[in-house]
């Protein structure tokens, strides 16, 4: 993985001792709350329901085991013992004190970490294929070209006060594991003529209360040209962007507005008046920041070993997470291990300090020092010896980390919702686990098979809930919390937003509305084979809408979101 | 309706409760409750002093229920916040 140089450790020690100075003349009373917020911000510093919360980037998702533990050291020393990983493959501490917050960020910067862009209206912490570097299926390692996009997007200084946040996720692999059509910009690693390697290049995805699947804008850029491409873009959107009104200020507005073939020709036009040279990087530093991302050094090994298929035979347990938690390993013999934070009843995302250091431990031990975060707010150890499951499975169960239950419908994505956020209207946290437990038994799971189930706190769409097979978005209606469903979306290549299902449902009667939709699934479905996001787009609407309301099932006004006290 | 003072104590971040003297408290029954909004504007203007000494932020009015003469929050989120944990 990336190292610091010089030059980066003392960037992050300056500004850690920037903020302490910001923090002691808001103590001091030399700054207003107005003045001193967007410095906090610019720190990652939140002021929540019930504290401070601080996100931590973890830039594409890729920790160390030093890091990790230091993590851990932080949720125990400043924090309550806990941290919660995000859907931008971050960590948010969400009990922290303003006057702690300067250790905290000397503590992160001692292990090269900080929580610069995981706020404002910049370019966001860049996200990653999980598996990057790893997969089957990969073309070239994402990971080379996020770092370089964070190096050159931090304090980038013509793109740090952007009409709003910018978010940019990257894969090289065939199946799309990072939400790219989902994002400001997605990038996609692929193949063109005569065998070099480019970028497939979308803009305009977000979520929010206007979603949209990105559109592609350009088919082959070829790598080398992507910082000034990328450039070129967010000019256009910085130049043409809303400034008056939060809502429409994001870049999918714009090219949406305008149409993709304009906003195409408008980023060509100002891609063929840039300096490129002076913008692209120099093959030399591409070089040097790629030698940092050399595969980890492995032994092609069997792919079956003999006391593996014993344990699975003796133990259903083992077998099931083998089966749904690990996947094929691009060096024979090697696996990648996900570490599932959504055990039912659990707070999807949270891992206590002692549940990190068990995954430090093992990244050490087992894993080549290396652990990925997920967009679906779980773990990953990207390179662990097939000879190694056993006992890294049995230390997983030991810390409460082995549930075998990656992408059933109990591996919920959920925000962090009312129970500590102050922009969410109903809680998702308490939802999240009242479902999980309908079909916490593995079996039920395992029968129903591939269900993305996605809950937001709040119509800013944390949790991701357009993009859910399941989507259930937390509303408030005259002082009451509601949830209404949407079915049909999909982060992956197919893409799609979720379709409004009916009027909401209350806390009390969404879990058998949750049962419900998946019970005619079942009934419906082709056979085992034929997920439940086919199943919806081959069957529609209609007989989900007649199991959850009867025959007569009402109509929402235009079928339109519902929203606060509608 | 009868309204309280809320913030966050700036240090902590942690809710707190415009009280007797003006002193912050944590817990909602200690909180002086307005019922008029003559009351309100008293309570309001030392929350502001508050603010100006750093000793508080985020400072809003909210409205409550007295039942058995102790103030209880109206909305989900107030009851969130003056538990002082999440709900889960």
């Amino acid at each position: 993985m990336y190292r610091y140089d010089e030059f980066d450790r003392q960037f992050v020690a300056e500004r850690a001792a920037q903020f302490r100075g910001q923090v002691a003349r808001r103590l001091a009373g030399a700054l207003t709350e107005e003045q001193f917020k967007p410095l906090r911000l610019q720190n990652g510093l939140y002021l929540q329901l019930h504290a401070y919360m601080l996100r931590i980037a973890i830039p594409y998702g890729v920790l160390s085991a030093r890091q990790m533990r230091q993590l851990a050291f932080i949720a125990r020393k400043w924090d309550r013992n806990f941290g919660h990983f995000t859907t931008r493959q971050n960590i948010q501490f969400n009990w922290t004190r303003l006057e702690d917050a300067p250790d905290i960020l000397d503590a992160l910067a001692e292990v090269d970490m900080h929580a610069i862009q995981t706020s404002g209206n910049c370019i966001r912490n860049v996200t990653a294929d999980p598996y990057a570097g790893v997969a089957i299926d990969e073309i070239e390692d994402p990971r080379v070209w996020a770092e370089v996009l964070r190096q050159w997007s931090t304090i980038h200084p013509e793109f740090s006060f952007l009409p709003r946040k910018f978010k940019i996720a990257v894969t090289g692999a065939a199946e799309d594991r990072a939400a790219i059509l989902f994002h400001d910009i997605g990038l996609k690693i692929v193949k063109g003529a005569k065998g070099a390697t480019g970028f497939s290049v979308f803009v305009g995805g977000g979520q929010g209360r206007t979603p949209y699947v990105a559109q592609e804008i350009k088919s082959f850029l070829p790598k080398e040209q992507l910082l000034s491409y990328l450039e070129a873009i967010i000019r256009v959107y910085n130049l043409h962007g809303r400034r008056d009104n939060i809502y429409k200020a994001r870049i999918k507005i714009l090219l949406n507005a305008i149409g993709a073939d304009e906003f195409r020709r408008q980023v060509e036009a100002e891609w063929s008046n840039l300096d490129r040279p002076s913008i692209d990087l120099p093959a030399d530093e591409l070089a040097r920041i790629q030698a940092y991302f050399k595969p980890a050094t492995l032994k092609k090994a069997p792919a079956q070993e003999p006391a593996i298929t014993a344990r699975r035979r003796a133990d259903v347990a083992f077998d099931r997470w083998l089966r749904r938690n690990v996947m094929p390993h691009r060096v024979p013999g090697h696996a990648i291990v996900n570490i599932s934070l959504k055990e039912p009843g659990k707070v999807p995302g949270d891992a206590s300090a002692d549940q990190m250091d068990v995954v430090a431990r093992l990244a050490e031990r087992f894993g080549h020092d290396e652990i990925r975060v997920t967009y679906q707010q779980n773990l990953v150890l990207p390179n662990v010896a097939v000879a190694d499951l056993t006992q890294v499975y049995d230390a997983l169960v030991a810390g409460g980390l082995a549930t075998a239950n990656t992408e059933l419908v109990t591996d919920i994505i959920a925000c962090p919702g009312l129970d500590y956020c102050n922009l969410a209207n109903a809680r998702s946290i308490g939802i999240a686990q009242e479902i999980a437990k309908r079909f916490a038994e593995p079996a039920k799971a395992e029968e129903i098979g591939p269900l993305r189930l996605n809950i937001s706190g709040c119509i800013n769409a944390c949790g991701h809930h357009h993009a859910g097979n399941i989507g259930i978005l937390g509303v408030d209606k005259k002082g009451t919390e509601h949830y209404q469903i949407t079915l049909g979306g999909s982060p992956k290549d197919d893409a799609s937003i979720g379709d409004i299902i009916g009027p909401s449902f209350t806390a009390e009667a969404l879990p058998d509305a949750i049962e419900t939709i998946v019970a005619t699934y079942l009934a419906r479905r082709r056979d085992a084979s034929e997920t439940f996001h086919t199943a919806y787009h081959r069957l529609g609407k209609a007989p989900f809408r007649t199991a959850l309301y009867g025959a007569d099932a009402p109509r929402l006004r235009n079928e339109v979101l519902e929203d606060a006290d509608v | 309706m009868p309204s309280v003072v809320t913030a966050n104590d700036l240090r902590s971040g942690l809710v707190v409760y415009l009280g007797p003297e003006a002193r912050w408290v944590r817990d909602l029954a200690d909180a002086l409750v307005a019922k008029a909004p003559a009351d309100l504007a008293t309570l309001e203007a030392q929350a502001l002093s508050a603010v100006a000494k750093t000793e508080v932020t985020a400072v809003y009015a909210m409205d409550v229920n007295i039942v058995s003469g102790i103030p209880e929050p109206v909305s989900v989120r107030e009851r969130i916040r003056a538990a002082h944990a999440p709900s889960v």
